[in-house]
């Protein structure tokens, strides 16, 4: 799978806010058709890498090549050709779940019946058809996740770019995830995760990258990575250098 | 041209989610009321411009009425800190849409933010049409005056957004952005001294070179060649400023632009003996939640731009109305120039102080359900804290005066204070009801957004005139006995009514609150649809 040519090429990439660096000198290969989970500790710079593969934010300096393509400078061609669960504030909460699945559908230049049947479907598949007139306001945190994930397969992307996509998804509906996304890469697809859930991360993906404080400091497969550790947990502890025991306070 | 449509569709769904049976009656109430008094002008327009006799006045007054109309559009949504709808790039960047299509969308949602001047020009051409002497080029020059001023917008709007997203220069952009949008005013006001710049602009004779006289020009038939190469040429410099402006919005990177240095300040040091003096001064808990609103809304750009425009506005475009034109001397406003000041403060700030009082709290607001505190302290720490601010305000207008040695005393301090008192009472007796029943929430990051539904504002038209009659009866009394103390005696009756109406409302909302908590949290926690409003 290695061999393959990289969905997603990252070289020296650099965001930064102010007079912190959120990544640091970020370079990172995915093969294509590879379940890739991308961890590390809160602050750590997940989101902004994800944000700037997605086109939400500009890299100060570095650059990213998906399927091939420079981002931003074929950022219409790229973004046609990927599947995003972003940060959940991309939702429209006004809109009812399947209305939100076919405007994605839309805007991604199906036409209206395929992308209103579609729709339908993906209710369906991801247990959301139960409330047809729910607005996504009213949705939980697992059902908002569920129409995000709903949405970004909608259009059958190559690539699949997901922020937290179970936080907050019962057993149930991570598993049907699960399910859906090992389906999604059984069919050549390659999926770019970030996820604070270990467990899954261990489970699903072939390659993991950890991140901390901007820099990438440790990446490879699952097996290569955990190397003596006997989780990922354990394994994930020791590359971010944060072995810190659970402290006391007096008052506590 | 799809991507357009389900933008525009998905928009659609939002209102119609938003707005469920009686909403949308209401804000179409409120809508036909506006809307209507802008058609019976546009209806005036059209017969003046339809008559042949009034060709002299047409002649002479279209210029200036074209650059008022200008104005209008690109300035008055701001002064009102509300641009209509605009797409919402946040959640639209994500989505492979062409750049061009989303400017398209964009200039055509900007005729949102000058509906009244559409209104106004159609009724112009309406009625120029129907005059023989203006009907051949009248359609073209509304046009292309249209959409100059449709392009324009988009580019003002994405600049000045951009400028006030960035942390350290936001409110320096946004005092220059204060004496810009004043100096019509001040030119009105000091007339004499600018007449010859002011003939060159708006004068039948005006320079032709500028997009007002090249309209009224060709509305005339006066020089049609020239007058629509200028127009065409001033329209294309627009668009590509616009689009240069909202390209450079649409890569803006808004984290970035806020970010800041990490280390302290001296005045952060500061800031945070103001922010811990409530918690010294007041009881627990109001002192803490007191501190906790202080810090919010001194940290919100929306907040401290309604704050600023309080006093800059307040005072650049009452003053020259009120002392700058010649005439007799004692007229109302500069009389009551402080009072009236101090009243224009209040009203801009009543949105986030009155009527949406949890709007920044979101879903966080379900904390006050969850924290051992009667919700009434919740509700009087909001009040205490508007009462605050806007007490500041008017001593900021007070002091400004006094350093611009302006007529003040005594008089017109216990009046000013004491009228704004009275009103803020009234307001935050029917501001707390509405909070609770009708909360919404209000991202406290963007500077524009007003975030009232259409029924509020349906409410508001008949809450303003109830809660201003007391103080003109306050007026009236005076002017009935011609007695200062006739004014104090009526103000002070205000007061203790407005004192008794306030308990009587806080105790009503808190029992609203609690019953109606769960549609509330959700209402404040829910986001937005695909274009802003």
């Amino acid at each position: 799978m290695t061999d393959a040519p990289a969905a997603i090429e990252i070289r020296d990439l650099r965001k930064i806010y102010g007079d912190k660096a959120a990544v640091d000198g970020l370079t990172l290969s995915v093969p294509q058709g590879c379940f890739y989970g991308f961890l590390g500790p809160n602050g750590a710079g997940k989101t902004t890498t994800i944000k700037m593969l997605m086109g939400l934010a500009p890299a100060t300096s570095g650059s990213i090549e998906l399927l091939g393509l420079p981002m931003p400078e074929s950022a219409l061609e790229i973004k046609r050709q990927i599947g995003l669960v972003p940060d959940e504030s991309l939702l429209f909460d006004h809109l009812t779940g399947g209305e939100f699945i076919e405007f994605v559908g839309r805007i991604y230049g199906l036409d209206r019946m395929t992308a209103t049947a579609r729709a339908v479907e993906l209710l369906e598949l991801f247990e959301l058809g139960e409330a047809p007139r729910k607005l996504i306001a009213e949705y939980s945190k697992g059902m908002r996740k569920r129409v995000a994930m709903a949405a970004a397969l909608i259009h059958r992307p190559r690539l699949f770019l997901m922020d937290e996509p179970f936080e907050g998804v019962d057993a149930v509906g991570a598993r049907l995830m699960k399910e859906i996304l090992l389906e999604q890469v059984r069919h050549g697809a390659t999926i770019f995760l970030t996820s604070h859930v270990l467990e899954v991360v261990e489970r699903l993906c072939d390659r993991v990258g950890i991140i901390h404080e901007g820099k990438l400091v440790a990446e490879g497969t699952m097996q290569s990575l955990r190397g003596s550790a006997a989780t990922l947990e354990e394994a994930f502890v020791r590359a971010v250098g944060i072995d810190r025991a659970a402290e006391t306070l007096d008052w506590l | 041209m799809e991507q357009a449509r389900a933008i525009l569709w998905a928009q659609w769904r939002t209102f119609a989610n938003f707005y469920p049976g009686r909403g949308i009656a209401w804000t179409t109430v409120v809508s036909l009321i506006w809307y209507g008094m802008w058609t019976a002008v546009a209806v005036a327009f059209g017969r003046v411009f339809s008559d042949p006799g009034d060709l002299y006045a047409i002649r002479a007054g279209l210029p200036g009425g074209l650059l008022l109309m200008f104005f209008y559009w690109q300035v008055v949504p701001l002064l009102l800190a509300a641009t209509g709808a605009a797409l919402d790039l946040r959640k639209l960047r994500a989505y492979p849409i062409p750049a061009s299509q989303l400017f398209f969308i964009e200039v055509m949602l900007r005729v949102t933010a000058g509906i009244e001047m559409v209104l106004v020009l159609i009724g112009v051409t309406v009625g120029a049409m129907f005059n023989p002497q203006l009907a051949k080029w009248s359609l073209l020059a509304l046009v292309l005056y249209v959409l100059f001023n449709l392009v324009v917008a988009v580019g003002l709007r994405d600049l000045l957004g951009r400028l006030l997203a960035r942390k350290r220069i936001r409110e320096l952009v946004f005092f220059l952005f204060v004496l810009a949008a004043a100096l019509p005013q001040l030119i009105m006001a000091r007339r004499g001294m600018f007449i010859p710049q002011v003939r060159l602009l708006v004068a039948g004779d005006a320079w032709r070179g500028s997009p007002w006289t090249a309209a009224s020009s060709l509305i005339q038939g006066k020089d049609v060649n020239l007058s629509i190469a200028v127009l065409v040429a001033w329209t294309v410099a627009a668009g590509i400023f616009s689009e240069w402006q909202f390209a450079r919005t649409l890569r803006f990177d808004l984290e970035a632009a806020a970010a800041g240095s990490s280390g302290g300040s001296v005045l952060g040091g500061l800031m945070e003996y103001f922010y811990r003096m409530p918690s010294v001064v007041l009881p627990h808990p109001v002192g803490t939640l007191i501190e906790k609103e202080f810090r919010c809304l001194l940290r919100s750009p929306r907040f401290r731009l309604v704050f600023l425009m309080g006093f800059t506005f307040g005072l650049l475009i009452w003053l020259p109305m009120a002392f700058g034109y010649p005439g007799p001397t004692r007229t109302f406003f500069n009389q009551n120039y402080l009072t009236v000041v101090s009243m224009y403060s209040l009203l801009l700030m009543s949105e986030i102080c009155f009527w949406n009082s949890f709007g920044f709290d979101r879903s966080a607001a379900q904390f006050y359900f969850l924290a051992p505190i009667p919700f009434s302290r919740v509700l009087v720490s909001k009040n205490l804290t508007a009462l605050f601010f806007i007490l500041l305000e008017i001593s900021i207008v007070t002091g400004v005066c006094w350093l611009l040695r302006l007529p003040l005393d005594a008089r017109r301090l216990s009046e000013a204070y004491g009228v704004v008192g009275v009103i803020s009472l009234l307001l935050l007796s029917a501001g707390n009801t509405l909070s609770v029943k009708q909360a919404r929430g209000v991202n406290p990051g963007n500077s524009f957004r007003t975030g009232a539904a259409g029924h509020v504002q349906a409410m508001l038209f008949a809450i303003y005139p109830v809660a201003f009659t007391p103080v003109a009866l306050a007026y009236l009394a005076r002017y009935a006995f011609d007695a200062q103390a006739a004014f104090y005696g009526v103000l002070a009756l205000d007061a203790v009514a407005g004192l008794v109406l306030y308990r009587i409302a806080l105790d009503s909302a808190v029992q609203s609150a609690l019953r109606l908590r769960e549609p509330m949290i959700a209402a404040l926690s829910a986001g937005d649809g695909p274009i802003a409003d």
